[in-house]
């Protein structure tokens, strides 16, 4: 906190025609007001008048220092006078008063006793005090108290060079959300410009406006200008400029080189063109972003309708263990009342796919993409194909994903097709053209890829046939991992349907190492979420507990909407997960009887103690390398 | 030479006006009064020493008297800062 930083050429005024304490006190304020840091006038002139009257703040030796708190201030500052004759300010030496600082700082924070201190400090020197009164003009001024604060204070650094005593470089930096990269690349270049030795300054293009905004002074006395931005930021200002314009990611990883590059003079000159410039770049640079957001749109839609419905389900699998029903291919609808749990908790999740590929339809192409969303997703759900239009196998939510960029995407080329159409039609595009058109062509589609589907799960329930005689262990990692890939897709089905007929002959081992492999997901997302908090959005770690429950119930399909929401990193580490699950509760020998039910169901495992520890055990994996590949999440 | 050390409880800490109190009432007496703070010693009779200093609520500081009237300045001195020095 500098003296010279605070007091602003504005700000002072040599020879002040003033006569009185009062006078003197007015002037003062107009000088605070004339160097911008204060909000409220009134306000802060009702604090001084205040602080004066109940001592006055004349400290001896011709020096006064007014000063407030005031809510009326939004930024501390500096003004000051030089009163040739003195003027009587009430000090206790009886000595006029010649040379007075006002200060002004907000209402918070300690930061008006530190500037009073440092003030005191530097004035204590007499010669000092006359250099300051002898001053020609306000640029000496400021000069004297700058030399006498680098005697003072030799370590600190200043806040803000001059530009005449190196280079200049400004910098804007922007994203889309405007919380965390803004001011990353803002404080990664601030701290490459202090380590190459140039001044830089960074303006912030966040969430809460521009911060630090670039004046047109600096503009022009800068040498370059750095535009680090996934967002438009106002350009016109730059016209005639070296500039470099590239991503917010660049400025955080490479400052440097954007430095250098403008010290070397290697930017070229910008030339401001209107707005077609600017939106054209931020188009390209923010794809991936916007296949993020519409990804979250349908995952957030989506969610409810997981966890009503796993709830539902788990409550159906407590009232049959309460009622004491038969722990069998029933389980979980044995008595009425689990019945009506377990059916309406099941028709909630039939929407959940649907859900998911429909919102990522209209975050894509809008109310046209609701529809080929919406379908396509119940289509990956029914697993229709040309062949067996009601219903094949599966495609699951991998399926719906597709679903739903694949039609939203399509319904944005139709609507440019469309374009061209003639202008009497435009009134039945939205109602006719666009969701027939769409419900057609995303029929087509989902028809055409579900058989891929079909066949992947023929081709891996000829596999798994074909393993039954090979290790157990690898056959129970396989089948775990399976259960895990696509929760609900050809993978997950194979898997399961594997695991049921295995029953039906009397190998109970293979259901085990298959529930197991179901349950572990949800558990280790859970895991991490409860205990990496920084990898999870808050909506995400909201709704993580209620995968404890889920996986316990062997619901997996808690487990979607993270999949769902980035399937590279959290799909492997269920995968793996559930495959040291599944592969530990064949090893320990683990069965199982009843199809479904999770911990509902213990009570007929076979060897259940280690079935749990093989459950834990994988859930761990997975939630450690959950941990490990999620990067932090910026909201 | 006497000494106490103290914790500075009111919350401006020596502030311009608190900091006045003090070297107003400190200046009754013969003896020197130091203020030792943060490895200075500060003269407990100047107002702009006081202040230099910056010494914040909660700090804790050692007063130093040293002379004639030492003991009652001493008193005086701890008396004032635990009555809040006139805030």
């Amino acid at each position: 906190m500098r003296i010279t930083d605070l007091l602003k050429k504005e700000s002072i005024e040599l020879n002040a025609a003033v006569s009185s304490k009062s006078e003197a006190i007015e002037k003062l304020i107009e000088l605070q007001i004339n160097g911008g840091c204060i909000s409220d006038a009134e306000m802060y002139k009702r604090d001084i008048l205040a602080r004066e009257a109940s001592a006055s703040t004349a400290v001896g030796d011709g020096i006064a220092i007014p000063h407030a708190k005031s809510d009326g201030v939004k930024e501390p500052s500096l003004a000051a006078i030089t009163v040739p004759g003195g003027v009587d300010y009430g000090a206790l030496d009886g000595n006029p008063s010649n040379l007075l600082f006002m200060i002004a700082a907000p209402n918070d924070g300690d930061v008006h006793l530190e500037v009073l201190s440092r003030l005191m400090t530097i004035l204590m020197d007499a010669d000092f005090r006359q250099k300051l009164l002898g001053a020609k003009t306000k640029e000496d001024f400021l000069a004297v108290i700058d030399a006498k604060e680098n005697e003072k204070y030799p370590d600190e650094p200043k806040a803000e060079e001059k530009p005449k005593t190196g280079y200049r470089i400004l910098a804007v930096t922007a994203c889309p959300t405007g919380i965390a990269h803004t001011y990353m690349a803002a404080e990664a270049l601030e701290r490459a410009g202090e380590k190459l030795g140039y001044s830089i300054k960074v303006e912030t293009n966040g969430s809460g406006g521009a911060k630090n905004v670039l004046t047109k002074e600096e503009i022009e006395a800068a040498d370059g200008i750095i535009i680090a931005a996934d967002k438009s930021v106002d350009m016109a200002r730059f016209d005639g400029k070296r500039l470099i314009s590239t991503k917010v990611s660049d400025g955080i990883k490479k400052p440097e080189e954007l430095i250098q590059k403008i010290v070397n003079g290697d930017a070229g000159i910008y030339k401001h063109s209107g707005e077609a410039a600017k939106s054209e770049s931020s188009e390209n640079e923010s794809f991936g972003r916007k296949i993020y957001k519409h990804l979250m749109n349908g995952v957030s839609n989506m969610l409810p309708f997981v966890v009503a419905g796993g709830i539902f389900i788990a409550i159906a699998f407590l009232i049959d263990t309460i009622a004491g029903a038969p722990q069998d291919a029933n389980f979980g609808t044995n008595t009425p009342a689990a019945a009506f749990f377990k059916t309406i908790g099941n028709y909630a999740f039939n929407f959940m796919i649907p859900i998911l590929a429909g919102y990522i339809g209209k975050s894509i192409a809008d109310r046209p993409g609701l529809l080929v969303g919406f379908v396509g997703g119940y289509l990956a759900t029914t697993g229709s194909t040309f062949t067996a239009i009601t219903g094949d196998i599966p495609s699951g939510f991998l399926g719906a994903l597709f679903a739903g960029f694949v039609g939203g995407y399509l319904m944005l080329g139709l609507e440019k097709l469309c374009d061209k159409m003639p202008k009497a039609l435009e009134g039945i595009k939205p109602v006719l053209i666009y969701p027939i058109v769409g419900l057609g062509l995303i029929a087509v589609i989902m028809c055409a890829v579900n058989p891929i589907m079909g066949m992947i799960n023929t081709g891996l329930t000829n596999l798994l046939n074909s393993m039954g005689s090979s290790s157990k262990v690898i056959l129970g990692c396989v089948l775990g991992g399976m259960m895990a890939i696509d929760m609900g897709g050809p993978f997950n089905k194979a898997a399961y349907v594997f695991g049921t007929a295995a029953i039906a002959s009397g190998n109970y081992d293979i259901m085990a190492a298959v529930m197991i492999g179901g349950m572990v997901p949800p558990i280790a997302i859970a895991l991490a979420a409860t205990f990496m908090k920084k990898k999870f959005t808050k909506a995400e770690r909201k709704s993580a507990p209620v995968n404890y429950i889920m996986g316990l119930s062997f619901i997996t399909e808690g487990a979607i909407p993270y999949a769902a929401s980035d399937p590279l990193r959290v799909i492997p580490s269920c995968v793996v997960g559930s495959a040291v699950a599944g592969g530990l509760s064949m090893l320990f020998k683990c069965t199982l009887m009843a199809p479904h039910g999770g911990i509902f169901v213990f009570a007929v495992v076979g060897n259940w103690p280690l079935y749990i520890v093989s459950l834990v055990a994988g859930a761990i994996v997975g939630a450690v390398m959950l941990g490990l590949l999620k990067k932090k999440v910026t909201e | 030479m006497v000494s106490k050390t103290i914790t500075l409880t009111n919350a401006q800490g020596f502030h311009m006006r608190p900091a006045g109190v003090f070297a107003n009432a400190m200046a009754k007496y013969k003896s020197d009064i130091t203020i030792k703070f943060n490895g200075n010693d500060v003269n407990g009779k100047s107002l702009m020493n006081i202040i230099a200093a910056c010494i914040k609520c909660g700090s804790t500081i050692e007063l130093v008297c040293d002379g004639a009237d030492e003991n009652e300045a001493l008193q005086a001195a701890i008396e004032l800062i635990e009555s809040g020095l006139g805030e």
